[in-house]
C-alpha cells in the first residue's frame, strides 16, 4: 500500500495535479437573536488550490477564520456560498452515500489532544472507529490494521487496551493522527495539531507529519497561528485576516519577502531566528474590527499602517495621519458597543485618560500635534457629529475626507513574483508605491 | 503482560488459560444458586405460564401447575417453608416453628439469614468484577476504575448504598420476610385457619384469621394493643406490632417497601429514559429542538405536582388504568410524565458541554451517525450525572406517593402502602399504638436519607472536583 501510494504522489508531484479547489468560498453564521443583526463573516470569499502533495500552510490571528475555513472544507460547517471541490467534485452539496466516501477521503487532526479523544474509550476503540463505520474488511482485520497503525505513529501495539488518560499529550496527538490515517484519507487537514504541545514535542510531531507524507503521499492543509511552524512544514502559505486571504504563495518566497502589508506587520511580529537580519518591528494599533461588520474596502484597511491615503494628504504629518486613522478606528468602536468612550482612547493611545466628551477626545489626540487648520476643521466637524450621538454620519463625514481608494474598494488578488505568489493590496496596483517600499520609509 | 497475539484473545480463551479464579468464583456462584435453586426454577416456570396463558387454548395449562407443584418439593434456603415460623403452642412446646423455636425467633433466624443471603449474593458479584478485573482484563486500567476506587473512599456514600440495598432486599425478599403472608393476613384472612392455645380451657383451638385480627387490633388502649416484638392472644408473633385492625404491621410494611421502590424505580426509569434521550437531541442538534423541549419541560414543570397528580388521579377514578397494579401503573405514568423535564433540565448543561468536545467533531469528521454519536460519544458522560438526579429524586416520589395514599387517593386499599399506613395511625401516635405511624414514618425518612447519601456518593465517585456539582449543573441548565 505504501510503495503504490508512494509512487502515486511522486507522479502526482510531477504533474502538479490540483487536489482541491476553493472558490469564492464564503462561511456566515447567523446567530444573533437580535433584529437586523448582521451574520458573522467566518470565511468571506476565499479562493485558493491545493496541489497533491503539497503542504499549505494557514496562517492568521485567532479569530480570522482559518478555523472555521478548516471546518467548512471538511464540512462540519456548511457554506454559505462557493464551491470546494475535490478531485474535480464540489463537495459542499455532498449528501448520502457521495457524502460518506468524501468522509473517507478527507480527515482531521485536532488542535486539543485533550478534548479531540473519547476518553471513555480505548486507544484501539478510538483509532478503529472510522473503521468500524466505513465497514472496513473483516473485524479481525481492522484490529491488525489498528495494530499497524499505532506503530505507524510510534506508539506501541500493547497501547490498544490503554486510555487517553494514560498518555501525554505528544502521545495523545499521535492517537489522533493514526485515527485520521486509518481510513487511507488523501487529504489531512491539520488544524493546529502541535500548539497545545510542549516545544520539545512539538518537533517530533511535525517530523512524523513530515515522515507520514512522504510515505503515503498526503496532502495537508496546515492551519496554524504560529508562522515559525508554517516555516518549517510548509510548501506554500495563505495568510488570513478578517475572513480573507490577503496573501497566498510559496513559504520560502513569502518569508523573505512578504508583498501583503498584513504579512509584514505579521512577520515583523515574530522573532527573526537569524539575529543578524535586522528587521524592524511594526506593531499593529487596535484590534481586527468585527467580522459581522467588515470594512467596505480592504478588509486590512482599518490597522493597515501603508494604507493610500488620498492625494491631498499625502504630505501630511506620518504622526496627524496616523492619530485620524486612530479617531476614526474611536468612532467605529463607538459606534459598535455603548462602551466607555474613554476606555477605548485610552487603549488605543496608551494613555490614562479619564470621562471624556468628543472635543477632550480630539484634544487627547491631537493635543501635541500641529494639525492643519483644514483638518481640524474636518475633524472637529466630525466630531459635532458624534456629539450629537451620530457615529454613522461622523464616519461617513470622515470617510469622505480622508478615505482613499482603500476605504472604497475591495482589492482583487493580485499577482506578485513568477512563482504564484496573490496579493489582496491596492498597492500591487501600478499606480502606486509597493508595500515594501513604504515600509521603508516608514521605518526610516 | 500485554503481547501482540494477547490482544486479540476472546474472554473465554483468556479464562481458559487462567482457570482458578474463575472456578473458584463460579464454584461459590453454584452453591449460592443451588439453594435457592426452587425459588429461581418457580420465578422461570411462573414466566413460562404467563407465555403459556397468553397462547389461545392454554395447551400447557395443566403442564405448568404439575410443574409448578413438583417445584414446590425442592427446599430453597430462604423460603417460609425451610424455615417455618407459623407455630402454635400446644401447651408444652412450639409445634410447627422452625427447630420448635417460638415463632418470634424462627421469624428472627429466617430474617437473618434473608438478608445474609441477600448480601452473599452481592459480595459474590463484588467479588467476581475484582477477579474480572485483575485477571481478565484487557485494559489494566479504566477512568471507571477511579470512580470505582473514589466511591470505596466515600463512608456517606457507601453508607447510602447499604440503606438503598437492604430497602431493595426487604422489597425482593417481601414474601419471605414477613412473619405471615400477604394473601392469610391480609387479602383473604376469612379463607385461612390458624390453631391457637387456649389460655383459659387449656386446649388448642382453631380460629379463622380474621376473626383473630378483630382480636387484635392496635387501638391505643392498653389492652387493644399489639406492641412491636410481642405476641398477640393467638400467639402470633408481630415484629412491627399490629395495625388498628389488627393485620401485620411488618408484612404491611415490607409489602409496602416493593410498591414504593417499584413505583419511584420505573417511573425514575421511564422519565431517566425521556430525559436523556431528550438531552442527547437537544445537545447534538441544539437550537429549534431545543427551544421546542425548553417550551414543553417548561410548561410541564409550571404545573404544580401534587395538584397534577391528584388531578389525573380523579380523573381516571374509575377507569381500567387506574386499577392496573392497584393503582401504581397510573401513579407511574404520571409521575414518568411528570418529572422528565426535571431529569432532562438537570443534565442538559453536561450534555451541552460533552457536545462542545472535539471528539465529537471528530467522529462527526469520519462520517459517524448522529444516533451513534449521541451513543458512544455523548450519552456515557450524561449518564452518570443521570444516576445522581434519579437517585436524589426517587425519595421524593417515594414520599409523593406516600402523601397520595395518605389522602387516599394513591395505591387502593388492601394493597398496603406506606402513606395509607401513616394515615391509619395517626390519631394514636400519642397512645401506646404510636408505632403503626411511627415505623413507616421512620423508615420512609431512612430510604430518602439513604438515597441521597447514596447520590451524594456518586456524585463525589464521577467528580472529585466539583462539590456543589449539582446546583451548578441545574441552573446551567436553566439558561
Ligand atoms: S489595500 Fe490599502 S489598506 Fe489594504 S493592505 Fe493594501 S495598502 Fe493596506
Amino acid at each position: 500500500m505504501s510503495t503504490t501510494s508512494t509512487e502515486e504522489s511522486k507522479m502526482t508531484r510531477e504533474t502538479q495535479e490540483t487536489l482541491l479547489e476553493v472558490d469564492d468560498l464564503k462561511t456566515y453564521y447567523e446567530d444573533g437573536g437580535l433584529l437586523n443583526s448582521n451574520p458573522v463573516k467566518a470565511v468571506d470569499g476565499v479562493s485558493f488550490e491545493i496541489t497533491r502533495g503539497e503542504t499549505l500552510g494557514l496562517v492568521g490571528e485567532s479569530g480570522c477564520g482559518k478555523s472555521t475555513l478548516g471546518r467548512t472544507l471538511m464540512r462540519l460547517e456548511e457554506a454559505t456560498a462557493g464551491e470546494v471541490k475535490l478531485n474535480g467534485t464540489d463537495i459542499t452539496t455532498l449528501s448520502g452515500a457521495d457524502l460518506k466516501q468524501f468522509r473517507n477521503d478527507v480527515q482531521m487532526v485536532f488542535q486539543d489532544p485533550d478534548s479531540s479523544l473519547n476518553e471513555r474509550m480505548t486507544v484501539g476503540e478510538i483509532i478503529r472507529e472510522p473503521l468500524d463505520v466505513h465497514d472496513w474488511k473483516t473485524p479481525d482485520e481492522r484490529r491488525a490494521r489498528v495494530r499497524e497503525l499505532l506503530e505507524t505513529v510510534g506508539l506501541q501495539e500493547e497501547h490498544y487496551y490503554r486510555y487517553p488518560h494514560q498518555f501525554s499529550g505528544g502521545q495523545r496527538q499521535r492517537i489522533g493522527i493514526a485515527r485520521a490515517l486509518a481510513l487511507e484519507p488523501e487529504f489531512i487537514i491539520l488544524d493546529e495539531p502541535v500548539s497545545a504541545l510542549d516545544v520539545s514535542v512539538q518537533a517530533k510531531i511535525l517530523n512524523l507529519l513530515e515522515d507520514l507524507q512522504n510515505e503515503f503521499g498526503l496532502t495537508y492543509l496546515f492551519i496554524a497561528h504560529d508562522l515559525a511552524v508554517v516555516r518549517h512544514i510548509c510548501d506554500r502559505v495563505a495568510v488570513m485576516y478578517l475572513g480573507n486571504i490577503m496573501e497566498i504563495g510559496p513559504a520560502d518566497e513569502m518569508f523573505e519577502s512578504p508583498a501583503n502589508p498584513y504579512t509584514h506587520a505579521l512577520l515583523s511580529s515574530i522573532p527573526e531566528p537569524d539575529p543578524t537580519v535586522a528587521r524592524d518591528r511594526i506593531t499593529l494599533r487596535g484590534t481586527p474590527p468585527s467580522p459581522r461588520d467588515p470594512p467596505a474596502g480592504c478588509p486590512f484597511s482599518t490597522r493597515c499602517p501603508v494604507k493610500i491615503r488620498p492625494d491631498q494628504y499625502t504630505d501630511l504629518d506620518d504622526d496627524v495621519w496616523e492619530r485620524i486613522e486612530v479617531f476614526r478606528e474611536v468612532l467605529r468602536e463607538r459606534s459598535r458597543a455603548e462602551l466607555s468612550l474613554s476606555d477605548r482612547v485610552r487603549k488605543l493611545i496608551g494613555r490614562e485618560t479619564v470621562q471624556a466628551g468628543m472635543d477632550d477626545t480630539l484634544t487627547e489626540l491631537f493635543g501635541g500635534l500641529s494639525v492643519p487648520v483644514s483638518v481640524m476643521d474636518h475633524l472637529k466637524e466630525a466630531a459635532d457629529y458624534a456629539e450629537n450621538g451620530d457615529e454613522d454620519a461622523a464616519r461617513a463625514y470622515l470617510r469622505e475626507e480622508f478615505g482613499s481608494v482603500c476605504d472604497s474598494e475591495r482589492p482583487d488578488q493580485l499577482g506578485v513574483g513568477d512563482r504564484g505568489r496573490l496579493s489582496l493590496c491596492h498597492r500591487h496596483d501600478e499606480q502606486y508605491d509597493e508595500p515594501a517600499a513604504v515600509f521603508e520609509t516608514l521605518v526610516q | 503482560m500485554s503481547t501482540q497475539t494477547e490482544t486479540e484473545i476472546p474472554l473465554r480463551q483468556r479464562v481458559a488459560e487462567n482457570p482458578q479464579p474463575a472456578l473458584v468464583w463460579a464454584a461459590i456462584g453454584a452453591v449460592l444458586v443451588g439453594v435457592e435453586l426452587g425459588a429461581i426454577l418457580q420465578v422461570v416456570v411462573a414466566i413460562g405460564g404467563v407465555i403459556v396463558n397468553l397462547v389461545p387454548g392454554d395447551p400447557g395449562a395443566a403442564l405448568v401447575t404439575s410443574l409448578q407443584e413438583s417445584l414446590k418439593g425442592i427446599p430453597t434456603l430462604v423460603s417460609r417453608e425451610f424455615i417455618p415460623n407459623q407455630g402454635y403452642w400446644n401447651g408444652s412446646e412450639w409445634v410447627g416453628t422452625f427447630l420448635g423455636l417460638s415463632p418470634g425467633q424462627a421469624w428472627a433466624v429466617r430474617f437473618v439469614v434473608v438478608y445474609a443471603y441477600a448480601f452473599a449474593v452481592l459480595g459474590w458479584l463484588w467479588d467476581g468484577y475484582k477477579r474480572y478485573r485483575q485477571y481478565y482484563r484487557r485494559a489494566d486500567w479504566t477512568p471507571r476504575d477511579d470512580v470505582v476506587n473514589r466511591f470505596r473512599g466515600h463512608t456517606w456514600g457507601q453508607f447510602g448504598l447499604v440503606i438503598t440495598i437492604a430497602f431493595v432486599v426487604m422489597a425482593v425478599f417481601a414474601p419471605a420476610l414477613g412473619p405471615t403472608t400477604m394473601e392469610q393476613n391480609i387479602l383473604q384472612p376469612y379463607d385461612y385457619e390458624i390453631n391457637y392455645f387456649d389460655e383459659e380451657s387449656q386446649t388448642v383451638e382453631t380460629a379463622l384469621v380474621g376473626e383473630a385480627n378483630i382480636g387484635s387490633g392496635s387501638q391505643g388502649a392498653g389492652d387493644e394493643n399489639v406492641a412491636p416484638m410481642t405476641y398477640d392472644d393467638y400467639g402470633r408473633f408481630h415484629p412491627f406490632g399490629t395495625a388498628t385492625n389488627g393485620k401485620d404491621l411488618f408484612t404491611q410494611v415490607v409489602f409496602g417497601a416493593r410498591i414504593s421502590l417499584t413505583i419511584a424505580t420505573v417511573a425514575m426509569g421511564i422519565a431517566g429514559i425521556i430525559g436523556l434521550s431528550l438531552a442527547m437531541i437537544t445537545a447534538y442538534y441544539k437550537g429549534l429542538a431545543d427551544l421546542a423541549i425548553v417550551l414543553a419541560s417548561d410548561s410541564i414543570q409550571a404545573l404544580p405536582v401534587i395538584m397534577v397528580l391528584i388531578l389525573m388521579l380523579v380523573i381516571f377514578q374509575n377507569t381500567w388504568v387506574r386499577d392496573l397494579y392497584d393503582g401504581a401503573v397510573l401513579i407511574i405514568l404520571i409521575f414518568s410524565l411528570v418529572y422528565w423535564p426535571f431529569i432532562w433540565r438537570s443534565i442538559r448543561g453536561p450534555a451541552f458541554q460533552v457536545s462542545e468536545q472535539d471528539w465529537i467533531d471528530a467522529a462527526k469528521s469520519f462520517g459517524q451517525t448522529p444516533g451513534q454519536v449521541m451513543r458512544k460519544h455523548m450519552a456515557p458522560y450524561v449518564f452518570s450525572y443521570m444516576l445522581i438526579y434519579a437517585s436524589l429524586s426517587l425519595g421524593g416520589i417515594i414520599i409523593s406517593v406516600a402523601g397520595l395514599s395518605y389522602l387516599g387517593l394513591g395505591i387502593t386499599a388492601p394493597t398496603p402502602e406506606w402513606g395509607r399506613l401513616i394515615a391509619d395511625g395517626q390519631q394514636y401516635v400519642a397512645s401506646p399504638s404510636w408505632h403503626i405511624s411511627l415505623i413507616p414514618g421512620v423508615l420512609i425518612t431512612l430510604v430518602v436519607t439513604g438515597l441521597n447519601a447514596f447520590g451524594d456518593g456518586i456524585r463525589d465517585a464521577i467528580d472529585p472536583q466539583a462539590d456543589t456539582g449539582d446546583e451548578a449543573a441545574a441552573t446551567g441548565g436553566g439558561a
